[in-house]
């Protein structure tokens, strides 16, 4: 557990060296909420609630699916395994005395802390210039189990590009595969539209999918729509 | 330009038999596309089951709206898409040398070189969105509606090309430019979401004149139920030519910068 827990560290590290890029993390994280403030703003003029969500519900609802929906960094994951089989620096890992698949978590888990904390402030930042007070769900039981789902859906999202990943081994390019997994997961997170916009019985299979439960769910109860 | 016509010829055959090749390879933009295209239903339904309509536009619009985003990002993955992406992959590793060092416009080559019928089919599905909007509409459209829509296709799909390209050109000068296509994709979902004629004040300026991804489905929507006034078409058309001019210039002004991966 201890050499992994390195493996999380040092990655942790390694994120510090990209300045920039954490810069525009910051950047894109914002302008996803700017966006959706834009596109609801239009749509909810004229109106006080869509969907049993008022304007400043939903806006609550987007800064935090935002801020999960920047945490997950695994999709890395995948695009590195398929450049690193490819071009045969993939053996690193098989001389090197740990779990392939435990390292890749590991490695994604060091991103995801220190990106946490920068986006946490980013957060902080949107409601504060949004000028919406935080809509949280009060009950502390409710706050721990939207914590374990988080941590959960994160490391779901890890395993599946992990085996995305893998499938380097069988096919001559992924990509294919990895941009239909990109384009499904933001719906299907509710990271483009929030899923209670979505009739009755499409949101009732979607329950039975786990990316409901990694950025929607979560997001859903720190608002304190569902519990 | 003849020349240049036999080249694109020879260069689009190559193509095609390889691609032949690896059978997933090609049918892969096709999932790509589908898969993009039932998000956007999905999410167009989540938004305009609650919504009935937006500064005048009602569902017949919004849909004729969808169909030609749709139908421009498929012309774009079609024609150009997969040749532009190659653009910063081929300026980190150096491979653009071989391009610089050919007899023939690197550029024209990298646009054309990775055409991919893969998305045809979603040409055809947008289309279908097109002619189900305009029957919601319950209008007809005169035969000038139609061709000035197909022109005004051809100028977005131009427009679209220039800010594929202006972006990637970053690459030249800076180690990495996915943050800066994530912030693309962003500004595109969300122009893909709202008609151009919904943005007001700053808002319209950023989204009809420095990212104007905004009126890339808007004006040909526009033009085809009607509403598009000369100064709108006007306004089009210098966007288009600005925007190609910088391209093309940002393009230039990179290949003169450029000094290879090895230096």
């Amino acid at each position: 557990m201890k050499k992994y827990l390195e493996i999380a560290k040092a990655y942790m590290k390694t994120q510090l060296i990209w300045r920039w890029d954490t810069f525009i993390d910051v950047v894109l994280a914002m302008a996803k909420v700017i966006f959706a403030w834009i596109l609801w703003s239009i749509l909810f003029e004229g109106k006080e609630q869509i969907a049993g969500m008022g304007f400043y519900t939903m806006i609550s609802y987007y800064i935090i699916s935002s801020y999960l929906f920047q945490l997950d960094k695994s999709s890395e994951i995948s695009q590195q395994m398929t450049n690193m089989l490819r071009n045969g620096t993939f053996s690193k890992y098989m001389v090197i005395p740990v779990h392939t698949q435990a390292y890749f978590v590991a490695m994604a888990a060091g991103k995801i802390v220190f990106s946490a904390c920068i986006c946490f402030f980013t957060t902080i930042l949107c409601f504060y210039f949004s000028g919406i007070s935080f809509v949280a769900a009060i009950n502390i039981k409710i706050l721990f189990c939207g914590a374990i789902m988080i941590a959960l859906g994160l490391l779901f999202m890890a395993e599946l590009n992990y085996f995305l990943g893998i499938l380097t081994l069988k096919f001559e390019e992924i990509s294919t595969f990895l941009m239909i997994k990109d384009n499904f997961s933001a719906f299907v997170t509710g990271a483009v539209v929030p899923l209670a916009l979505l009739p009755e019985w499409m949101l009732s299979g979607m329950r039975y999918l786990p990316f409901y439960y990694v950025t929607y769910l979560p997001s859903m109860l720190l608002i304190g729509k569902q519990g | 330009m003849k020349n240049n016509f036999k080249f694109l010829s020879a260069l689009i055959k190559l193509r095609l038999s390889h691609i032949m090749t690896f059978r997933l390879g090609f049918f892969g933009p096709f999932f790509i596309d589908t898969s993009y295209f039932l998000v956007q239903i999905f999410a167009f339904e989540a938004i305009y089951g609650h919504v009935d309509s937006i500064r005048g536009w009602g569902h017949g619009e919004i849909l004729i709206f969808i169909g030609t985003f749709s139908l421009i990002n498929a012309l774009n993955m079609t024609i150009y898409f997969f040749g532009v992406i190659s653009i910063p992959e081929k300026i980190q590793t150096g491979e653009l040398d071989l391009y610089l060092t050919k007899p023939v416009n690197p550029l024209l080559r990298i646009t054309f070189e990775k055409v991919n019928p893969g998305s045809i089919p979603l040409l055809l599905f947008s289309a279908c969105i097109i002619i189900y909007g305009a029957k919601e509409c319950g209008t007809s459209f005169s035969g000038a509606n139609v061709i000035g829509y197909l022109l005004m296709i051809l100028l977005m799909a131009i427009l679209y090309y220039d800010m594929e390209l202006l972006i990637r050109c970053f690459a030249f000068f800076v180690f990495s430019v996915n943050n800066l296509v994530k912030i693309e994709s962003t500004a595109i979902e969300l122009c893909l979401k709202i008609p151009g004629i919904a943005f007001y004040g700053i808002y319209k300026v950023v989204f009809y004149c420095i990212l104007p991804y905004g009126i890339i489905a808007t004006l040909p929507t526009q033009m085809l139920i009607g509403v598009l006034s000369l100064k709108g078409i006007l306004f089009g058309m210098t966007i288009v030519c600005v925007f190609t001019f910088l391209a093309l210039s940002f393009w230039k002004y990179g290949v003169h910068k450029y000094e290879s991966a090895s230096c």
